[in-house]
């Protein structure tokens, strides 16, 4: 290490500078440093050449945190993919960061390495988290099981063995194939190695290579062996439940998926479900249903709800097959109304399949849950047809039941055989509407020839707009654009794999009971069901709008029904990938070194990638600032800028920011030589309106002033001198970083403005005052209002205000560095006048006004 | 721009698919492209003829990316190195850049976000070798 003593500086050079000392060295005389100008200029230049990497890097890695926000907020699907990727470049930029400043500053911040170590080592950890599968047996009798056994058996199954063994009513007799059964199958086989290298590569927006995939998944499955002890296991526990007349009976065979249901997402008819299976095809249908995990619209579904394929583990129940003789599907509460007061029952003759398929019509019968007597029945058959009152009561009594047992309201499959005996055959929670979303419908004015169809019954509620298509194969599925309103026959699960891309669906028969109602209601999708001729008078391609609260379709955009829609609900939040990102951003996100001033601005200190990032760009500016002062380059010292300004400023020209011919042993440099454009468009909007000088501030808000220099040492007046000198700007032709330490405050403006538009930026940090913190408060809210108002985005903590816009032209952020120029001047020292409401308000306006006389307006704005 | 003024590029990739598709776009854009299937015929590229930024897939027949990474370091720190993988890893990333690579990027990489990476490496591996 050298240690260099300069003008009565001490300075020390080591590491990259190092590498060039014996050049340097040798320009050394006795008599005092007579550098050479090329040796430095070329150190400059290196210097420079890593300051610039380090910004690009620093702009890639806050555009990767906001976009990782944003994938947090916006509800659009996210999968693992786009975690894994975003966390590598961000780590990847980081490091580019932290090289760059160890280049530029001879290796001084070791601290760093070890501290982004640490925290990617962390976020590796948390990427890398297997859901764990319970190990036990591979086959559970029904009677053995509660809720709590959902990791083992799968919710449905978990869920109707407590329907059974704690709620007390009557299930079919069967057994579940548990998780580790299916785990032992997929990997004892090699296959889940397989398909997870198949789903690796696939693209959920090309359907026909979604589909290609998901079949080849599905056959692989389905042809491979199943472990002779499993078969064994299996096919023992279905031979124990043959009656005493020693005839095997005939099974139903369900999917069971562990976090169906339980964790907020339905699954409802993602997943296969086999009825009269005998015993010759048990260990077939098994592995069919385990391969309907990666049935293409159920990957479609995970992907939408968040959720990775292994976080989805597929259990299968076994129960001997229901003589029914009426079946059907009952709500605790209507799926419409959270605070409904009724039971609502849909039933049919035969199995309980074709009601959940929409296929059949069912009789709809509504209850009250304290006097459950039938209060309305609607459906083709007549009253009592198929359910008498005494039954109707009895499933009501039921629906109430498991809602009380279970504590939320259920949506519960049901059979009666011949001997009148209710049997459940599965109970999970309702997917209801939200509070919010349950505004009262309002009838829209019916202008002649505007409505196409009204009729059926509200399945999902509220309004879209699109094209009709038709969708009546698996071939017009594949074909169907992305927003158009989906028209069906049946409401059939298989479409449920279009609720990513149908802006509504109509639908000539079903209910709110189906499958593909329950999926709609949960992507926020509008759906009118029962419909009847709906084909006929929705003719493919023509532009209609749907209201699925009055059930009408008209012609063309209707924009008073539209004015209703709601925006999607965030389908993420809650699910496991939502909550891999989520612990990520503690690691990615809070900002702990606010602070440059603080003795806690050190490597140690970063605790979050954010905190990396914020102490390399200080650490680096700063280096490049004092870079000629150390070296006693006049070249590549700062000018005391020469001009009218409230301030003293100094300017560092990093490249080519002074004109050319500008003679850099100058110790001034005047407007004049000044050719930064960014620089220039904070000037302007510094000097536009004059500046009144600091506000009338009250004895109160002065008081606070003097009372915050006697608490915080480092705020005395004192070495205020010191602090007040540094106002700089680091300036190239497209580059302009603003320095200003004024007093209390603290405030940095960056900004670039290339040819690349993905590396234009403008960045605004502010920090402090000299009024206590509810002043010093309201002052960041009111400049984070005002900054919102021109786009940028903005974070606020405590007194701490960041700010950014990124991406965009030239010319729209010059007009947002003007902004900036005026808030500088404008705005420092109010805080003191921020007491009082009527003085904010005052401010506010005074402000608003002035900035929309100087910001040009521009055509790209609210982009 | 004149032929010898072109960003001259290297890419290094097995997926001959890829990589044809890849050379034709980019030398659309203005890219004098050159391109290897395997690490030895990119090394002997880089060792016969000046190329200015290397597009690296990290998985070739021959040798590992690193290691190929590794190889053109040891001779010349002046090329910029852009690696590429298919699977996304914070660990293999950090490793890439310790090694010497500029950036690290994901495949599949959309065309303009490469060009701008290739721009970006060469302006900073350039900017030290201007004279004023």
């Amino acid at each position: 290490m050298i240690v260099m003593v300069w003008n009565g500086y001490r300075y020390v050079m080591s590491g990259k500078l190092k590498t060039g000392l014996k050049r340097i060295a040798a320009v050394f005389s006795i008599s005092g440093p007579q550098v050479d100008a090329d040796v430095l200029e070329e150190s400059f230049r290196n210097h420079y050449r890593g300051f610039r990497a380090l910004l690009t890097a620093n702009n890639s890695a806050l555009d990767l945190m906001a976009g990782m926000e944003r994938a947090l907020t916006r509800g659009r699907p996210f999968g693992m993919a786009f975690v894994r990727g975003q966390c590598t470049a961000l780590t990847v930029n980081v490091y580019k960061m932290i090289h760059s400043l160890q280049e530029i500053s001879d290796g001084k911040y070791q601290g760093l390495t070890p501290a982004l170590e640490e925290i990617s080592g962390k976020i590796e950890e948390i990427l890398a988290r297997q859901p764990e599968v319970p190990p036990g047996e591979y086959v559970v009798s029904l009677s053995q099981i509660s809720k709590e056994d959902a990791d083992a058996v799968g919710e449905k199954m978990a869920n109707l063995g407590e329907v059974h063994n704690r709620a007390g009513f009557e299930i079919p007799a069967g057994f579940a194939i548990t998780a580790a059964a299916s785990q032992y199958f997929m990997h004892s086989t090699g296959l889940q190695d397989e398909i997870n290298r198949l789903l690796k590569t696939v693209d959920l927006e090309n359907l026909e290579e979604l589909y290609t995939t998901s079949a080849r998944i599905q056959h692989l499955i389905s042809v491979a062996p199943l472990p002779d002890d499993l078969e064994r296991r299996i096919m023992e526990n279905y031979r124990a439940l043959s009656s005493g007349d020693g005839i095997n009976p005939l099974i139903s065979m369900r999917s069971s998926a562990t976090e169906e249901d339980g964790s907020g997402a339905s699954f409802a008819g993602q997943y296969r479900t086999q009825l009269n299976i005998s015993e010759d095809s048990i260990i077939e249908t098994y592995k069919e249903i385990v391969a309907s995990k990666y049935g293409s619209q159920a990957i479609i579904y995970r992907h939408q709800r968040g959720f990775r394929h292994q976080d989805v583990i597929m259990c299968v129940g076994c129960m001997v097959m229901v003589d029914a003789v009426v079946s059907g599907v009952m709500f605790s509460r209507s799926p419409q109304d959270p605070d409904s007061s009724m039971v609502e029952i849909n039933a049919a003759p035969g199995l309980g399949r074709r009601v959940v398929e929409g296929i059949t019509d069912t009789d709809f019968y509504q209850l009250f849950r304290e006097d459950p007597t039938e209060v309305s029945h609607r459906g083709p058959g007549k009253v009592g047809s198929h359910l008498t009152p005494e039954k109707q009561r009895e499933l009501a009594g039921i629906a109430i039941s498991l809602e009380e047992h279970f504590g939320v309201p259920q949506d519960i499959e049901w059979s009666i055989v011949e001997s009148g005996k209710v049997t459940i055959l599965q109970s999970r929670p309702l997917a209801q509407l939200s509070q919010d979303d349950k505004s009262p419908a309002r009838q829209e004015e019916v202008r002649s020839g505007d409505l196409l169809v009204a009729g059926g019954l509200s399945a999902s509620r509220g309004t879209a707009f699109g094209e009709i298509f038709e969708v009546r194969s698996n071939v017009d599925l594949l074909e169907f654009p992305k927003g158009a309103v989906l028209v069906v026959k049946h409401p059939m699960p298989e479409w449920a794999s279009l609720m990513n891309r149908a802006s509504a669906v109509v639908s000539e028969t079903g209910h709110a009971a189906t499958h593909l109602a329950i999926v709609a209601r949960e992507f926020g999708v509008p759906a009118i069901f029962g419909l009847k001729n709906a084909m006929k008078h929705l003719e493919n391609g023509a532009v209609v709008t749907v209201d699925a609260d009055s059930c009408r379709v008209y012609r063309g955009r209707r924009e008073d029904v539209l004015a209703r829609s709601v925006p999607p609900p965030n389908l993420m939040v809650g699910s496991p990938i939502y909550h891999i990102l989520e612990e990520i951003m503690t690691l990615v996100i809070p900002l702990n070194l606010t602070d440059p001033s603080s003795p806690y601005f050190k490597p140690s200190q970063c605790r979050s990638l954010h905190d990396l990032t914020r102490f390399c760009h200080e650490k680096a500016v700063d280096k490049m600032f004092t870079f000629g002062k150390m070296s006693g380059f006049a070249a590549k010292s700062a000018k005391q800028l020469v001009g009218e300004s409230p301030f003293q400023w100094w300017v560092l020209d990093l490249d080519d920011g002074f004109r050319e011919g500008y003679d850099v042993k100058q110790k001034y440099v005047s407007w004049d030589d000044i050719v930064c454009e960014p620089m220039k468009a904070i000037w302007a909007g510094m000097i536009r309106k004059p500046w009144q000088g600091p506000p009338p501030v009250s004895v109160k808000g002065f008081g606070s002033v003097l009372f915050r220099s006697t608490m915080n040492p480092s705020l005395d007046p004192a070495v205020r001198a010191s602090l007040g000198n540094r106002n700089f700007f680091l300036i190239s032709r497209n580059f302009c970083n603003l320095s200003m330490r004024l007093g209390y405050h603290f405030t940095l403006a960056e900004a670039y403005l290339g040819d690349m538009l993905t590396e234009n930026y403008v960045s605004f940090q502010f920090k402090g005052g000299a009024a206590d913190r509810s002043r010093r408060f309201t002052r960041v809210y009111l400049l984070r209002d005002i900054l919102e108002r021109y786009g940028f985005r903005v974070e606020v903590k405590l007194d701490a205000l960041t700010a950014r816009i990124e991406k965009k032209p030239r010319e729209y952020l010059i007009e947002r560095l003007k902004v900036l120029g005026y808030l500088l001047i404008h705005t420092r020292q109010i805080d003191m006048a921020m007491g009082d409401q009527n003085m904010v308000d005052r401010y506010r306006r005074r402000i608003t006004g002035d900035l929309d006389e100087i910001v040009k307006p521009n055509p790209i704005e609210g982009e | 721009m004149e032929a010898s003024e072109k960003i001259r590029v290297l890419l290094v990739d097995d997926e001959t698919d890829y990589l044809e598709i890849t050379a034709k776009r980019l030398t659309r854009r203005g890219y004098d492209v050159v391109t290897a299937a395997d690490c030895m015929t990119g090394l002997a590229l880089i060792a016969d003829s000046r190329i200015d930024v290397v597009v690296l897939d990290m998985m070739l027949p021959d040798m590992d990316g690193n290691d190929c990474l590794r190889e053109i370091r040891k001779d010349d720190h002046s090329i910029g190195v852009i690696m590429l993988t298919g699977h996304a890893s914070v660990h293999t990333g950090l490793t890439c850049l310790e090694n010497g690579a500029n950036d690290y990027c994901l495949k599949p990489v959309p065309l303009d976000e490469l060009v701008e990476k290739i721009e970006i490496v060469y302006r900073d591996m350039k900017y030290g070798e201007k004279t004023s």
